[in-house]
């Protein structure tokens, strides 16, 4: 098998000439597509040099388009406010929406696409943990600080300098329901239907290692795939066990059914509740949900005095009470444009400031609280319970 | 199981535990003919898909992978005649119908027809290939969010129990969806064996060339069978949007292939074997689901389909076809 | 017609003047972009050694394997494994990770290989489906949908390699080394063997040609180059998913494959190279409301192409026929030099 015989290195000569005249000869269908895409590439890049950019990436199409969208919503409102008030030091504010799909190769090429661009310096995203961690090295290799307003998955902030987050982590979120749900529901008796996913499985590790400690028995767990819509087998099951509660750590596409399903299946008196996934409107086109409690990290009543300027412009601008993505998102591009009118357009730089928001005096003050970060770029952050009251979304009279 | 503490003092203590034991086991057997119950009607629905690919796979060998996306399209037909022109939904259910039996004719003609004469994987990628592009439409035209239909669009009635003894409960909407599937299924089996065109449909699936020296339009009668096959998987993704009330664009990729699993599993190309094949696979995912584990469930269906075709390609009822001639 | 020897671009001077031109890629001025776009084009030569490793068997055995994405996620988990676990070196992961492809293509490939086209495509359907659920679910081996986080990169020397364009340049080698794996097969007895098999299977075994032997051969040797494409992506990805292994990375590939010309390895390469770009190219050129369009066109590709053109862009013919010039150039050169 002779490989560089001396036929074999002609060819390479002719190689070399062919290839210089490909790149100088106008023919060829090849050098055209490269041609377009060099173009295509680099005309993006000029196109926005004078603006500044916040890229907010997100699921905007898919399953988890709804989510994706309460994070567009109040990043964009934040870019209009930021632009009214001048602007980052007289320089406009250009937010720019990245859809991920909540894919973790899309986010990876995403971030790429981020990390390459010299005008970018601070990324708001992302919201799924999955993405999150396909893009987080990447992020970390160009050293581009990134601030998620939605993923909730314990690792990421351990595994980058880069990473920094305004919501509470998942093994909080679990904690805090095993302890409302024993001391503020009484539940004694409860099961988990999780779906095998990151989220959704950390949530119950979490709320099941608290459980145990309150005494709070879980009858059985079951799983479901992200694409089942019949949950009746397993859920008979739950119903054969009598729970006074089903856990749903997941997300409100799937819950809203599991619920309807469960009612269908002649379970009463049993209660539902679930964390920051199901926080959707979506919950509420099902009458069956009614008392259906969920925690999250915003709500506009508890929130504050920002908050209620942040609800009326919202609601103003979209028609509708904004959700906690809109309310996180809001806040990291706060930060973000905080951070460059403070030490300017630097990567480093920005991170270094964000890092230094360490403590609760020199927390960011936003519409879903202060936000301060711990030396992983975590941050602690209070968890709120909002029910479903006559079709519609209300706090709980009792916070924990 | 029991709680068992079988112990020294007999005749009080055997009865209470007697007790508790025919509890148990009562509530073993409800949860078991509950899960029954639950296991039928999805096998219906399985069933009434299933026939669509094993009647196509009889007359052109093909399997028809875009044939879950007719069942989708379907049930966003129906959805949309309901919500965006108000329809009551019986009125959408009977024009989805006939609309669906239109779309699977058009695929053939345009997709299919043109390869009759091409390699058996020039057609099966063509399939693949048509079924990436209607879920992408759909998804384009549709949104990816899931969509569900408001809840007064069927009287109350269909969604309480019809029948219940215990814990077991039987929906109007579970008896509405199995009454359907019998009606059409038999149906099907009077049209494939009373009537011409069934007969001309038997004919072809045994010997194509023959059928067209006998004179049968084979083309004509192919369509035939699309339509028909289309417009049972139409009517079953109405269906099941109105059961599970979920419809988004990707169901039909994961409905087809379990559907395509009971068909392989009854035997492809009969069309009896589709039904049966369609009532087991439904049982088995759901006891599956509910006895060994969930994560699994859809690995069901691909295990049962692996297991058919390399163990017993026949299917349980189907003729040998599979092997090399 | 017959040329005369050294006159017209053959396909293979083609191809090296491409890659000439690859060599000097990281190296032209594109400013910020140079990562991206080196991104996009490592992408592109991943999907470029995939679809070598797909082409073996419905090209040179007429068989549909639809359950490509299997290999291609049990190269990657067995690479992400054995890097966290045993912190073993990429040149030694690469070569476990083919072989352990090429055990459960022969596994998969023992028993269904009999089987006609559409049943066995159905099989190896049902059989990756079956695989990405097991990645998925046992928790204990892959950590499920925690996905595998903190892959060490590879490193040569006892340098890491960390930037996009080394990267790119392991791409291309890795490529380098699977064409000239399949160019030799194409040319030696084993590849006679499987054309024989392609063009007529009764007729083949009329020559001796043991049909299961030499299916269950393709059908290992495509795995271990699926496994072999995994495991560049676990090492150049740092991490791995579940969610990065569906059913549509088999169709993708078969897609490119379809589109360049089953059978035919410069064909292959070219769909790779023109249809993986074009989806970010589409990424920016449409608008966000038909962001999935994207999608869409890899279906309409493979209808359009089996309808209007099956051979692909370069057909197998025309890259036997491109060969058979070579040969008579190599020929016509060496007269000359006697």
């Amino acid at each position: 098998m002779k490989i560089f015989g001396k036929f074999d290195r002609r060819i390479i000569r002719e190689g070399i000439s062919e290839g210089k005249a490909i790149i100088f000869r106008k023919e060829g269908a090849m050098k055209k597509l490269f041609s377009v895409l060099l173009v295509a590439v680099l005309f993006h890049g000029i196109a926005w040099a004078q603006s500044i950019k916040i890229p907010v990436a997100s699921p905007f199409t898919g399953q988890l388009a709804s989510f994706g969208e309460g994070v567009k919503n109040g990043a964009l409102l934040k870019g209009e406010e930021l632009n009214a008030a001048g602007g980052i030091n007289g320089r406009r504010v250009e937010i720019i929406l990245e859809d991920e799909l909540c894919d973790p190769k899309e986010a990876a090429t995403v971030a790429t696409k981020l990390a390459s661009d010299p005008g970018v310096f601070i990324v708001v995203g992302h919201l799924c943990s999955s993405a999150t961690l396909a893009a987080l090295p990447i992020y970390r290799e160009a050293k581009l600080p990134a601030i998620s307003p939605a993923s909730t998955n314990v690792n990421i902030g351990r595994m980058s300098p880069f990473y920094f987050r305004n919501v509470y982590k998942d093994d909080f979120q679990g904690l805090f329901l095993a302890k409302y749900v024993n001391n503020m529901k009484g539940f004694k008796k409860v099961v988990i239907f999780y779906e095998v996913n990151d989220y959704s499985m950390g949530l119950m590790l979490a709320f099941m290692k608290e459980a145990q400690n309150l005494g709070v028995k879980i009858l059985g767990t079951e799983a479901y795939t992200a694409d089942t819509t019949d949950f009746k087998p397993q859920l008979t099951k739950f119903k054969m066990m009598r729970p006074d509660a089903i856990f749903i750590p997941g997300y409100a596409p799937q819950g809203t059914l599991i619920v309807a399903q469960a009612v269908s299946l002649g379970m009463k008196n049993v209660g539902f509740f679930g964390a920051d996934g199901l926080d959707d409107d979506l919950m509420l086109k099902n009458p069956d949900a009614e008392g259906l409690f969920v925690t999250t990290p915003f709500l506009p009543d508890k929130a504050g005095p920002e908050a209620a300027s942040f609800v009326a412009a919202f609601n103003k601008k979209y028609g509708k009470v904004p959700n906690w993505f809109a309310a996180n998102s809001y806040d990291a591009v706060g930060m973000a444009a905080a951070a460059m009118k403070a030490v300017g357009q630097d990567r480093i730089k920005i991170r270094d400031y964000l890092a230094s928001l360490n403590s609760k005096e020199k927390a960011y003050n936003g519409v879903a609280g202060k936000t301060y970060f711990d030396e992983n770029g975590d941050c602690l952050k209070d968890a709120f319970v909002k029910e479903i009251r006559g079709g519609k979304w209300v706090s709980a009279e009792k916070q924990l | 199981m029991f709680g068992g503490q079988v112990q020294s003092r007999p005749a009080l203590f055997v009865h209470f535990h007697e007790g508790i034991f025919v509890d148990r086991l009562l509530e073993l057997s409800s949860l078991f003919l509950q899960q029954l119950v639950n296991g039928i009607t999805l096998g219906g629905v399985y069933a009434l898909i299933a026939v669509g690919y094993t009647m196509v796979y009889g007359v052109i060998q093909l399997i028809n992978f875009a044939h879950g996306e007719i069942y989708m399209l379907g049930a966003f037909l129906a959805y949309t005649l309901v919500t965006v022109l108000g329809l009551p939904f019986f009125a959408a259910f009977f024009i989805t119908i006939p609309v669906c039996a239109c779309f699977g004719v058009i695929l053939d003609f345009v997709a299919y027809r043109p390869l009759r004469k091409a390699h058996r994987l020039a057609a099966l990628i063509t399939a693949i290939g048509m079924s990436i592009f209607l879920q992408n439409l759909a998804l384009m035209i549709w949104g990816s969010q899931i969509k569900s239909y408001p809840r007064d669009i069927l009287p109350g009635l269909f969604f309480r129990p019809a029948l219940s003894f215990g814990d077991v409960s039987l929906s109007w909407l579970q008896v509405f969806i199995l009454t359907v599937t019998v009606v059409f299924m038999a149906f099907l089996h009077l049209i494939i064996h009373r009537t011409r065109v069934g007969t001309a449909m038997r004919a072809i699936s045994q010997d194509k060339v023959s059928s067209a020296l006998m004179g049968i339009g084979v083309n004509r009668v192919i369509s035939f069978t699309f339509a028909i096959g289309s417009a049972m998987g139409g009517m079953a993704g109405v269906l099941v949007g109105l059961y599970y009330n979920a419809i988004f664009p990707t169901m039909g990729y994961i409905a087809g292939v379990k559907a395509f699993a009971a068909a392989v599993l009854g035997g492809i190309g009969s069309v009896p074997g589709a039904m049966l094949g369609g009532g087991v696979l439904g049982i088995a995912e759901v006891m599956g689901a509910g006895y060994i584990s969930s994560e699994y469930r859809d690995g069901i269906s691909y295990a049962v389909m692996i297991m058919v075709i390399l163990f017993k390609p026949s299917g349980l009822v189907g003729r040998q076809i599979g092997e090399k001639a | 017609m017959i040329k005369s020897p050294g006159a017209g671009i053959t396909h293979r001077s083609m191809f090296l003047g491409l890659l000439f031109l690859a060599l000097l890629l990281p190296w032209l001025p594109m400013g910020g972009f140079t990562n991206y776009v080196l991104r996009i084009i490592t992408t592109a030569v991943l999907y470029m050694i995939l679809a070598l490793g797909l082409n073996i068997v419905p090209g040179f055995t007429g068989l549909l394997d639809l359950g490509y994405v299997g290999f291609y996620g049990i190269g990657a988990y067995t690479a992400g494994l054995l890097a966290i676990h045993y912190d073993l070196s990429f040149w030694i992961i690469i070569p476990l990770a083919a072989l352990n492809g090429a055990l459960w293509g022969i596994l998969l490939g023992a028993p269904t290989l009999r089987l006609t086209g559409d049943y066995f495509a159905i099989v190896t359907f049902g059989f990756s489906e079956l695989v990405v659920l097991v990645l998925r679910n046992e928790l204990w081996l892959t950590r499920g949908p925690m996905g595998l986080p903190g892959i060490s990169p590879p490193s040569l020397f006892g340098h890491n390699l960390v930037h996009d364009w080394e990267f790119f340049y392991l791409a291309l080698f890795l490529l380098m080394i699977i064409l000239l794996v399949v160019t030799r097969l194409e040319n030696s007895r084993l590849g006679r063997a499987w054309f024989a098999i392609r063009e007529d299977e009764i007729a083949a075994q009329c020559c001796g040609i043991n049909l299961i032997r030499y299916k269950v051969m393709a059908f290992a040797i495509s795995a271990s180059i699926g496994g072999l494409g995994g495991a560049f992506y676990a090492k150049w990805f740092k991490f791995i998913h579940p969610d990065m292994f569906k059913f549509w990375e088999s169709i993708l590939v078969l897609c490119l494959i379809v589109f360049g010309g089953m059978g035919s390895i410069s064909g292959t390469m070219l769909g790779a190279l023109l249809l993986i770009p074009l989806s970010e190219i589409l990424r920016m050129v449409l608008p966000q409301s038909l962001f999935n369009a994207r999608y869409l066109i890899y279906g309409l590709v493979l209808v359009l192409m089996m309808r209007f053109r099956p051979m692909g862009l370069i057909p197998f013919e025309r890259a036997q026929a491109d060969k058979a010039l070579r040969a008579r150039r190599r020929l016509a050169a060496q007269e000359k030099e006697e």
